[in-house]
């Protein structure tokens, strides 16, 4: 159903250096939902996410949200600001910490007082409000992550993209990160999620898609899978197909 | 352009500012303003490789996580001068370095006057010249100095900071 549908790619073509890394002929994020996107290296995930948060400009194809389609060569700033994006490996700019996670209010010319009182609140959630007045550059790995995790949801986005979160933490990072993640999620929220994490996929997967070689492979959402047997099928599924 | 001899961007500004040149009118043959703009035009090629040097270096994360947060075009702009502004701080002296000891353009655009034009390189120069070599080396100890003064400077907005960030 079309309402069910957040974003919509059709006929997505990225070619980089004559190698096609991306050729999607359709695909769809449904709402408020966790949309898992899953996939051997070289599959094209972070491509594909890349284009669904309106990052990636360079592709060939057309892209949907609600329904409209959004011309890619124009800014779509009000739209990008409906998003925001979880890095593998986040990147953190030179200050400290509390003008990290600030800064996506600051682009939006939020009134300082309410900055403050979010940005306190957010570090809180994310148990980091020690380290607000740390510089960004001396943060551990674990940390410099919730940071980001923290700067990705203070904007309070519609759609939230994770790109491999977990990928380069330490196990007690992950730990926090899978203890606490769909907590920091609300239930307007959108999540686009590449992972590997077996058991990020068990507990919050609504739907999976596959792609292989840059395609398509296949998707399936919760319902396709028999529930009693939903651990055993679930491994299985990944098994078979990365 | 970055190894653009001082000589030829000297009378390369010459015919333009001289009687006859295209900016003959203004009157900046022999005034601090003509080796003013001599200088500009020998460091600006310098200062834009390193500041281009610099931007290019810098971490592809950057635009895109300021995209995903939603900066506007002006907004991203904004970013990366301030990430960048270390480095930019540095190239700008590193340029000014380069004119601190420069003498081509000064004595040619300058004409080398007495309380008008006169800089710490041509006056060394001059003084070489009639023989009185200790008054020239005196003023090669000052000028050696301001030139370690603002190595320093360079080496601590480019290294120092980075260093203890590290």
């Amino acid at each position: 159903m079309l309402e069910d549908k957040i974003i919509e790619v059709k006929n997505i073509k990225k070619i980089c250096r004559g190698k096609t890394i991306l050729d999607i002929d359709q695909f769809a994020v449904l709402k408020n939902k966790f949309n898992f996107i899953i996939g051997g290296n070289g599959s094209g995930k972070t491509s594909l996410l890349n284009i669904l948060s309106l990052v990636e400009q360079d592709f060939r194809g057309e892209i949907y949200y609600k329904g409209r389609k959004i011309n890619k060569d124009e800014q779509n700033l009000a739209l990008r600001r409906k998003f925001s994006v979880i890095w593998q490996d986040p990147y953190l700019y030179r200050g400290n910490v509390f003008y990290n996670i600030a800064l996506p209010l600051k682009l939006r010319n939020i009134e300082q007082s309410i900055i403050d009182k979010k940005v306190r609140e957010m570090a809180g959630r994310l148990e980091i409000s020690n380290l607000l007045e740390q510089s960004a550059y001396t943060l551990s790995g674990g940390e410099k992550q919730k940071t980001s995790i923290a700067r990705a949801l203070i904007s309070e986005p519609e759609i939230l993209f994770v790109d491999e979160a977990t990928t380069n933490l330490d196990e007690e990072s992950i730990y926090f990160f899978n203890s606490h993640f769909a907590d920091l999620v609300t239930d307007e929220m959108t999540v686009v999620m590449v992972s590997h994490d077996r058991r990020q996929i068990k507990e919050l997967a609504d739907q999976i898609t596959l792609l292989k070689g840059g395609k398509v492979k296949t998707t399936k959402t919760i319902n396709d899978f028999n529930f009693e047997l939903f651990g055993a099928g679930i491994e299985t599924f990944i098994a078979e197909l990365v | 352009m970055l190894s653009l001899p001082t000589v030829v961007v000297g009378i390369f500004v010459y015919s333009l500012i001289s009687r006859r040149g295209v900016l003959g009118e203004l009157d900046l043959l022999f005034t601090p303003a003509g080796i003013i703009m001599g200088q500009v035009i020998l460091i600006i090629p310098l200062i834009t490789a390193l500041i281009r040097n610099i931007i290019f270096s810098m971490d592809e994360k950057l635009y895109k996580t300021a995209i995903s947060m939603g900066a506007s075009r002006s907004q991203k702009f904004k970013l990366l001068i301030l990430e960048a502004r270390y480095g930019i701080i540095g190239a700008v002296i590193a340029g000014f370095g380069r004119v601190l000891g420069e003498i081509g353009v000064s004595m040619m655009l300058g004409g080398n006057i007495k309380g008008v034009t006169r800089t710490i390189t041509t006056a060394m120069s001059l003084e070489t010249n009639k023989g009185r070599f200790a008054f020239a080396l005196a003023l090669g100890i000052i000028l050696l100095s301001l030139s370690f003064l603002i190595n320093f400077v360079t080496y601590f907005l480019q290294e120092g900071k980075n260093y203890a960030r590290r």
